[in-house]
């Protein structure tokens, strides 16, 4: 099929640059204008809408942009559109309840819209060299967005974030730098081709896998996450759980399909099983709600790691799980603002109560939470069904079976969220006055309607995302 | 719209449709939302008589099919159809659900708009279960059923209604995630062997599985169906469930969601991996004796109503997986007609309990006594439940368990044999709560102005009377629907194992099979 690759591409390449004007255009222009100053969200949102306008369905050929480095494809596209969706929803999360302090609202949409372009170059990298830059784009604003409130549980949170972070990019420029000595281009596709691997290239790859394994959050490079999540303003934390983590799963992805087989592939196996073990026995002890999710969303990572081993299965699998989980955690996060009365939000048995007066806020909740554990009908349930099916299909039962038993044991601190709403009585007398309902309501009954419909008819997501897959 | 057209589809689909349509009236107006719910549950019952009318006793093929491609990448199908042994189990399920939201008018008078929404899901979600002839669809509505089931007990129960809800979610989830890996491994070897991807319940029955691969497969399965059944010793859960539950959660509980897990073995565990069902068989049976002689002796020594109830279903249940893992005949149609029978006659005990409960507050035998003299007409109810669930010759009890009886005599003869000293003790211990509860003096001051029966209790307890005595007059229209089902069972129990697939090859580790 021939097409005309010039206009697909400046439509396809029109998001991420409207996005970079508009990111400038909220963070300058109101320092001149005052009228302009309160402005700067909606301008962000609007900005994110207008892209839509440039979508285009992705003709079916990958296109080499930048001698390489960007690889425009249905894949691509797919990624695209959810990182748009979740900076999206992300907005619209700080446009109901902000973050930031008025006078750094600009700072606030600029960080978060660099961020996001971070992501989508990530997501469409063709080789490590532009990952890495991308990797950077996207955590140095997030670092200082965990911190925007500079109070103590924020900065903290940034502090630990950022170190753990500089640590991870370090190992990864140290990848990089021993791969450049060994392979003549860095380029997914001629890496490739020039494998098998040397014991120093071996090294190098453990190294840049370790760095991008902590912003995905796998079990042992999960230190940050959960007092990151616990101090960061919790729309932040929803989006470190929903946007951050899926670049790190992408860039994973790209580097675990380079190996066929071999040790790459066998420590793969064990920090998948190691992760899926420990973060959800740590979550068990949790008490705090942004923890609790925190912790939970090490354990997806493992669980999205199940889905590597499934081979293009696997693939599709995974571009189903991220949206579904990204509705689950960004709605989840939803309802701890809703709720949160101080900087590290509620503790689990603060929604006691929860259920009699606020029903539909406690259902929706309840929702993500039996998607979070995988209960059908809703769309978690689906997202591990087809990764589990596609690594028992490809043989690795013994993975699944770890991952079934784990996520069995994952009920009960998920279960433990609806058991306080709806069948405990608030200790205090408290009860959670029921505001006029508005955009954050609004957003999180939109992402419950997500997680109920978008299992039961998963087939077109399922579509997309099989049609992205076979671009990989 | 053939999703709504074909009854047993609309069977599946209307109570899940009439839940969501609840919340559209107002939250305070009871009366309604009662109204709303018992007309709901009674018309998802006049459609399933629908599938008793329509269907062909004579044919040993699935009727009511409906094949829906649903999930095509991995060839999930929307199917459903049932033989002799779902259509007993869809009837009694849409049954007793009527009867439970009749008994729920007075007792339940909290959030009562979610407590009927989730009444009506769980119907969804039963008989979803029966229905389906698709693995994902059957897995599907087998978990997603739990969910209402703990909030009727978690948020109506009794006051331990936290513990035991969280209990029956977590053993019930963790029995079945290891038949999820089963399913896929099962799915995926036949992808394997045939190149194409199908859940559907009877391609998968002629599947070629080596004999370790069906016993890992089959313990799979067996463990998730016996935490259900539940067979001793995965009956922990069964007890609190059953204690803290409101009456119409243990009346469902008992009645039906027992019954999934025999059914899992009839339909899926045994068909699937016929071998390995032969090998396990004996043991089942063996725990099912046990369950019987334990659930009785721990039946006999309680003090509170519910919980004698409650044991005296492990025993029955085990009663059921003896004649269910004898293949034969006259055992497995037994079992099935017995499935039934407990249901009616339990849920009719817990619905006897419950109308005690709600006068007196109190589930204590000895807080009771003499109740004959100022109840009658309870008296009289209470007697022919007592005496179907013993087993009395005339009425449904007996039936069934002569079946099982007679049938697995000729397999397992010892094991029979135990049976009956099961059979005896639950005379014993239910004809002994009989006694004193009614009979006797009137001990206690409180009961001297209990109210007899009213209309509403009546309404709910006579339908189950005539079943009790119906099945045990005349059981014949109900064995002439089960036993080409029962028959086709025993068939796919001695399948010959296929001649050793070389094409089958899933490593444990490694390379994708192709």
């Amino acid at each position: 099929m021939t097409f005309d690759p010039v206009p697909y591409a400046a439509s396809a390449l029109a998001g991420p640059l409207l996005l970079t004007l508009a990111a400038f255009a909220v963070l300058l222009l109101p320092l001149f204008f005052k009228t302009l100053r309160g402005t700067q969200g909606l301008v962000s949102l609007g900005a994110v809408l207008v892209t839509l306008v440039f979508f285009r369905a992705a003709p079916p050929a990958q296109l080499a942009f930048f001698s390489g480095a960007l690889n425009l494809s249905p894949l691509s596209a797919y990624l695209w559109a959810f990182a748009m969706g979740v900076l999206a929803l992300f907005i619209a999360l700080s446009l109901a309840r902000p973050a930031a302090p008025a006078e750094h609202e600009g700072e606030y949409y600029f960080l978060a819209s660099m961020a996001t372009i971070g992501l989508m170059v990530m997501m469409a990298a063709g080789d490590l060299f532009t990952a890495f830059i991308a990797l950077e784009l996207l955590s140095l604003p997030v670092y200082a967005l965990a911190g925007i409130r500079r109070s103590k549980p924020g900065l903290e949170a940034a502090y630990k974030y950022f170190m753990l972070g500089a640590f991870g990019s370090g190992m990864t420029v140290l990848g990089i730098a021993v791969l450049n000595a060994l392979y003549p281009s860095l380029d997914f596709v001629s890496l490739k081709a020039a494998l098998p691997a040397q014991p120093l290239a071996l090294a190098g790859f453990l190294l840049v896998i370790s760095g991008f394994a902590f912003k995905t959050a796998l079990v042992p490079f999960h230190m940050w996450v959960p007092d990151a999540y616990e101090g960061a303003p919790t729309q932040v934390s929803a989006f470190m759980g929903a946007a951050v983590k899926a670049g790190g799963v992408v860039l994973l992805w790209r580097l675990f399909s380079l190996f066929d087989g071999g040790p790459v592939r066998e420590i793969f196996w064990w920090l998948t099983v190691v992760t899926a073990v420990f973060a959800n026995l740590a979550a068990l002890a949790q008490n705090g709600l942004k923890r609790l999710l925190a912790y939970s969303s090490i354990a997806h990572a493992g669980y999205i790691a199940v889905a590597f081993f499934g081979g293009t299965r696997g693939w599709e699998a995974v571009l189903y799980y991220l949206p579904v989980y990204a509705m689950a955690t960004i709605g989840a996060f939803g309802v701890t603002l809703i709720l949160e009365r101080d900087e590290k939000g509620p503790k689990i048995d603060d929604l006691a109560g929860l259920g009699r007066t606020r029903p539909w806020l406690a259902a929706a909740m309840a929702a993500f939470m039996f998607s979070l554990a995988g209960v059908p009908p809703l769309a978690g349930f689906f997202a591990k069904f087809y990764a589990f099916a596609g690594a028992v299909a490809s043989g690795y039962t013994s993975l699944v079976v770890i991952a079934v038993l784990m996520s069995a044991v994952s009920i009960y601190y998920y279960l433990r969220v609806t058991v306080v709403m709806y069948m405990k009585v608030p200790a205090n007398g408290e009860d959670h006055p029921a505001g006029a309902p508005g955009l954050a309501e609004a957003l999180v009954f939109l992402m419950a309607a997500g997680v109920l419909l978008a299992g039961l008819f998963s087939r077109p997501l399922l579509a997309l995302a099989a049609e992205a897959a076979r671009w990989f | 719209m053939e999703l709504l057209i074909n009854p047993l589809s609309l069977t599946v689909l209307l109570p899940a449709i009439a839940g969501l349509g609840i919340f559209a009236i107002p939250r305070d107006s009871a009366a309604a939302l009662k109204g709303y719910a018992l007309a709901a549950s009674l018309a998802v019952f006049a459609v399933s008589l629908r599938l008793w009318t329509g269907f062909d006793a004579a044919a040993a093929v699935m009727q009511f099919g409906l094949d829906k491609p649903w999930l095509p990448s991995y060839g999930i199908h929307y199917a459903l159809g049932i033989d002799g042994i779902s259509l007993l189990m869809i009837l009694l399920t849409t049954f007793l659900v009527p009867l439970s939201v009749l008994a729920s008018f007075n007792y339940i008078k909290e959030s009562q708009r979610a407590y009927y929404a989730c009444l009506l899901f769980l119907e969804a979600g039963m008989v979803g279960v029966f229905a389906a002839l698709d693995l994902f669809v059957f897995y599907l509505f087998w978990e997603a059923m739990l969910i209402p089931m703990y909030f009727l007990i978690g948020i109506w129960g009794g006051p331990r209604r936290v513990y035991a809800a969280l209990k029956f979610f977590i053993y019930t989830m963790a029995g079945s995630v290891l038949m999820l890996a089963a399913i896929l491994w099962v799915v995926a070897a036949h992808h394997a062997a045939a190149g194409a991807w199908t859940f559907s319940i009877p391609a998968l029955y002629a599947g070629a599985l080596t004999e370790q691969a069906q016993f890992w497969l089959f313990a799979a399965f067996a463990l998730a169906f016996a935490v259900k059944v539940p067979l001793f010793p995965f009956h922990t859960w069964l007890p609190d469930a059953h204690v803290e539950a409101p009456t119409a959660g243990s009346v469902i509980l008992a009645g039906v969601l027992l019954k999934m897990g025999v059914y899992g073995y009839l339909r899926l565990a045994v068909p699937l991996f016929p071998q390995a069902a032969v090998t396990f068989a004996p043991w089942l049976a063996g725990l099912g004796v046990v369950g019987i002689i334990y659930g009785s002796l721990v039946a006999w020594s309680q003090r509170d109503m519910k919980k004698m109830v409650a044991y005296s279903s492990v025993a029955h249940l085990g009663t059921v997986m003896l004649g269910a893992m004898a293949f034969e005949p006259a055992a497995v149609s037994g079992a099935v007609l017995q499935m039934v029978n407990h249901g009616l006659s339990t849920g009719a005990l817990f619905l006897l309990v419950g109308v005690l409960y709600e006068r007196r507050h109190t589930r204590l035998i000895e807080d009771y006594g003499g109740l004959a003299k100022v109840m009658p007409g309870f008296a009289a109810v209470f007697m022919i439940v007592t005496l179907s669930s013993v087993g009395l010759p005339g009425l449904n009890g007996f039936i069934g368990e002569a079946l099982v009886l007679f049938g697995s005599f000729r397999v397992y003869p010892w094991l029979a044999s135990a049976a009956v000293a099961g059979v005896i003790l639950s005379a014993v211990y239910m004809l002994g709560m009989y006694q004193q509860v009614v009979f006797g003096p009137l001990r206690h001051t409180e009961n001297k102005i209990l109210k007899d029966l009213d209309l509403r209790e009546w309404l709910y307890l006579a339908p189950l009377l005539v079943f009790i005595v119906l099945i045990g007059v005349w059981p014949n229209p109900f064995l002439r629907r089960v036993l080409p089902a029962v028959d086709n069972y025993i068939t796919l129990s001695r399948q010959q194992p296929a001649p050793p697939p070389a094409l089958v090859k899933l490593a444990l580790d490694g390379e994708e099979a192709r």
